[in-house]
């Protein structure tokens, strides 16, 4: 069969062509631990120490430390309001707590007295001269420090009451509004960034064809009795090849960094597949106007943005509106068709939609796929075929 | 049957009127030549002549501009696409440089619709006679020019072509793979119809069955390489040394001589003559010298050679 020579032809120059084919693979993963780590890196994130110098004390044989139970009940608290982006250490020193506060890498320090335990024990025993200070200590015109000692007086409060048995009518309830919500922006920005591995099928797609043109192998080609074709065809399966190993590669680490796949697989590997052959027809254009790699790698370039930055891959974006059809609206990047794609993929792996949800956009895919197979088809027979 | 109709039967390739242009400049201007089954046609013309052109169109890979090239007598007529029975060996080495030489050649095999089978044996085969069977697994990238070159000319002939065509088979390569080459070619004869262009007037000359000296586009001449030597140009030179120390009859003797070829010069001890096809006239030379009471010490020829008449055709200019 001519189209498995084809295939084991193509793969083995993708793979010796290796700086082409990690371009390709690297560039979404690449992008999604971007991703993930701006996104770490601007939520909030609040950092408490308590340093427990209590000493305890003895009752019926048995040592009991309320510091201990304090740092205990924290951590309790911690785990239990796993909203709140407030993590809790303890320290076992002064100076290296004290250093930590002043390079930043903690908003508060609570000190637990030697006594604690003693004035817990024996709440009588206070009085003006004896009592228990528990100290807070951070830079207080950092608002880090404020938001992290009201968490750490909340905690003592809720202690407090439990050890105290005493009912508090008020509780504290903190709903916040933006970042620290539920809304995960890394989980809006995978499906794009998927369907980003894919868009990058257009330099390795584009090389794949323009280097039988830049070598003129295309001539020996010609001569022979392959046809077009079924020459494209074979470019083609590889590359829908590579396209699935980016898109598994970049599901991978997304997962891997917490984004939570929802939906069916098989229809994220069918809208996978479809975008391959769909980047492939455009790959089609694209070595068309060029003529060798080096152009491709020059050319491509705005292709490549137009295709990552205007139709939601990068990041998620709202287009104007040009007008409907059947109540789909048509816009401008709506020509591109990844950003049907990705419309799709938010449906299906966010919202977990089925595929009949997809329908709409499936079928845009498929007729820009088809237009630009056409134009694809048309323009490099007209540039590289033509006997002249 | 009359030379018409042989020549007609043994026909592979007709060209009439063949033209190309680019823009203003008439790469190959209405050229008429046959090419017959079997033979060796050799295309010699200075750079621009335009070789590369005929032989690009022959192929299909360019468009004449006028003219026409019919393929006649051609034993698989079934087959429609007649490109696919020819083998060519470009100017340039065309190859998939990330492809072993094995690979690639069994990959055009396969394009050539060969069975695995048949398409693996031709390429250990050919690889074998091109001497490239220690390459058989290197990339093409990594060959040396001459290998290359050689690599190349497997390529042509993958698919066991009927028509083989050989644009500067031997540019690049060393004396070693040239006679390979050549005895190559010279193995394949009668069996496949070549054509062959080349800058190497001696491998035209001992390949060749005809040669069509072209320039500007034009077929100058046309015909076997012997009979261009014997007929054009200035012909064979003979510098001929007498043993006597002064000519008898020096007058006669030449006079005598001036009836057999044209042009007789005599300077000290030697007689210089210039003659086509001088080599035949030798006997009668000496025959002459020897009846004017004079003897030949030592003869000394420099045969018309196909360079000698390519350059009497085509001039010294450099293109
Ligand atoms: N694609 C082209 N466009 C314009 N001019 C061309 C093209 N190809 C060839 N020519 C011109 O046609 C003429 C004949 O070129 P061609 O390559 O046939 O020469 P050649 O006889 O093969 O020479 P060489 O011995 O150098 O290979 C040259 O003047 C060349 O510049
Ligand atoms: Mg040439």
């Amino acid at each position: 069969m001519k189209l498995l020579s084809v295939i084991n032809k193509c793969t083995r120059e993708q793979i010796r062509n290796f700086w082409i084919l990690i371009l390709t693979v690297s560039m979404a993963p690449f992008f999604v631990f971007i991703y993930y780590l701006i996104i770490e890196s601007t939520k909030p994130h609040y950092d408490l120490l308590i340093l427990n110098r209590d000493n305890g004390i003895q009752t019926m044989g048995a040592t009991i430390n309320y510091g201990d139970l304090l740092i205990q009940s924290a951590e309790e608290f911690e785990n239990d309001t796993s909203e709140i982006p407030l993590s809790i250490t303890k320290s076992d020193n002064k100076h290296t707590a004290l250093k930590r506060l002043r390079t930043l890498k903690a908003d508060a320090l609570v000190i637990i007295p030697e006594n604690f335990s003693e004035v817990i024990h024996n709440p009588d025993m206070a009085n003006d001269t004896i009592n228990t200070e528990i100290e807070f200590i951070g830079d207080l015109t950092n608002i880090n420090y404020m938001i992290s000692a009201i968490w750490a007086n909340e905690i003592l409060n809720q202690y407090m009451q439990e050890l105290t048995q005493e009912n508090k009518p008020i509780k504290i309830k903190e709903t916040s509004l933006g970042f620290s919500g539920s809304i995960n922006d890394f989980d809006l920005v995978v499906p794009g960034i998927l369907i980003l591995s894919i868009i990058m099928l257009m330099f390795s797609a584009t090389v794949a064809i323009v280097t039988e043109v830049e070598q003129k192998t295309i001539i020996r080609l010609k001569l022979s009795k392959i046809t077009a074709f079924e020459f494209l065809s074979g470019v083609s399966i590889v590359q829908i090849v590579v396209g699935l190993v980016s898109v598994l590669l970049t599901g991978i680490i997304a997962h891997w960094l917490g984004f939570d796949f929802r939906g069916s697989f098989w229809s994220l590997l069918l809208i996978a597949v479809l975008t391959s052959v769909s980047i492939i027809a455009f790959s089609l254009i694209l070595a068309a106007i060029t003529k060798t790699v080096s152009e491709v790698l020059i050319v491509g370039n705005f292709p490549l943005f137009l295709f990552m930055f205007f139709t939601g891959a990068a990041f998620p974006l709202e287009a104007k509106e040009l007008f409907t059809i059947a109540g789909y609206s048509v816009t401008l990047p709506g020509l591109m068709s990844p950003s049907h794609a990705i419309i799709a993929l938010r449906k299906i792996l966010i919202l977990d939609m089925g595929l009949k949800d997809v329908v709409p956009e499936i079928i845009a895919v498929v007729l820009l796929t088809i237009i630009y197979f056409l134009i694809g088809i048309w323009a490099f027979k007209a540039r590289h075929m033509k006997v002249e | 049957m009359n030379t018409n109709q042989t020549e007609d039967n043994n026909t592979v390739i007709n060209i009439s009127h063949l033209t190309k242009s680019f823009g203003d400049l008439v790469a190959v201007d209405n050229l008429d030549l046959r090419i017959f089954q079997g033979e060796v046609f050799g295309f010699l013309g200075p750079n621009g002549a335009g070789k590369t052109t005929t032989i690009n169109m022959i192929c299909g890979l360019s468009k004449p501009s006028g003219g026409k090239i019919i393929f006649q007598n051609y034993s698989k007529q079934n087959n429609p696409n007649i490109r696919a029975q020819i083998g060519i060996c470009p100017q340039e080495n065309i190859f998939w440089p990330k492809l072993t030489c094995r690979e690639q050649l069994h990959f055009m095999g396969r394009m050539y619709k060969l069975s695995a089978g048949l398409s693996k044996k031709r390429t250990t085969d050919l690889l074998e006679m091109m001497g490239l069977k220690e390459k058989s697994n290197v990339l093409a990238d990594k060959l040396s020019g001459g290998m290359k070159r050689r690599l190349n000319i497997c390529m042509a002939l993958i698919h066991d072509p009927e028509i083989l065509v050989l644009d500067e088979p031997e540019a690049g390569l060393d004396p070693q793979s040239r006679v390979l080459v050549r005895d190559f070619i010279i193995s394949l004869k009668r069996d496949k119809t070549i054509i062959l262009t080349t800058h190497n007037m001696d491998e035209a000359d001992r390949l060749s069955d005809r040669v069509a000296i072209i320039d500007h586009g034009r077929l100058l001449s046309l015909n076997t390489p012997s009979w261009l030597k014997k007929s054009i140009g200035e012909g064979d030179l003979v510098e001929i040394i007498l043993e006597t120390e002064k000519f008898q009859r020096a007058d006669e003797m030449v006079n005598s001589l001036k009836k057999l070829c044209k042009q007789v010069k005599f300077s000290e001890k030697a007689l210089i003559i210039k003659s086509k096809g001088l080599i035949g006239l030798i006997p009668g030379i000496t025959e002459i010298i020897n009846n004017h009471g004079n003897k030949v010490m030592e003869i000394r020829l420099r045969e018309n050679t196909l360079e000698d008449v390519f350059i009497y055709l085509t001039g010294r200019k450099l293109r």
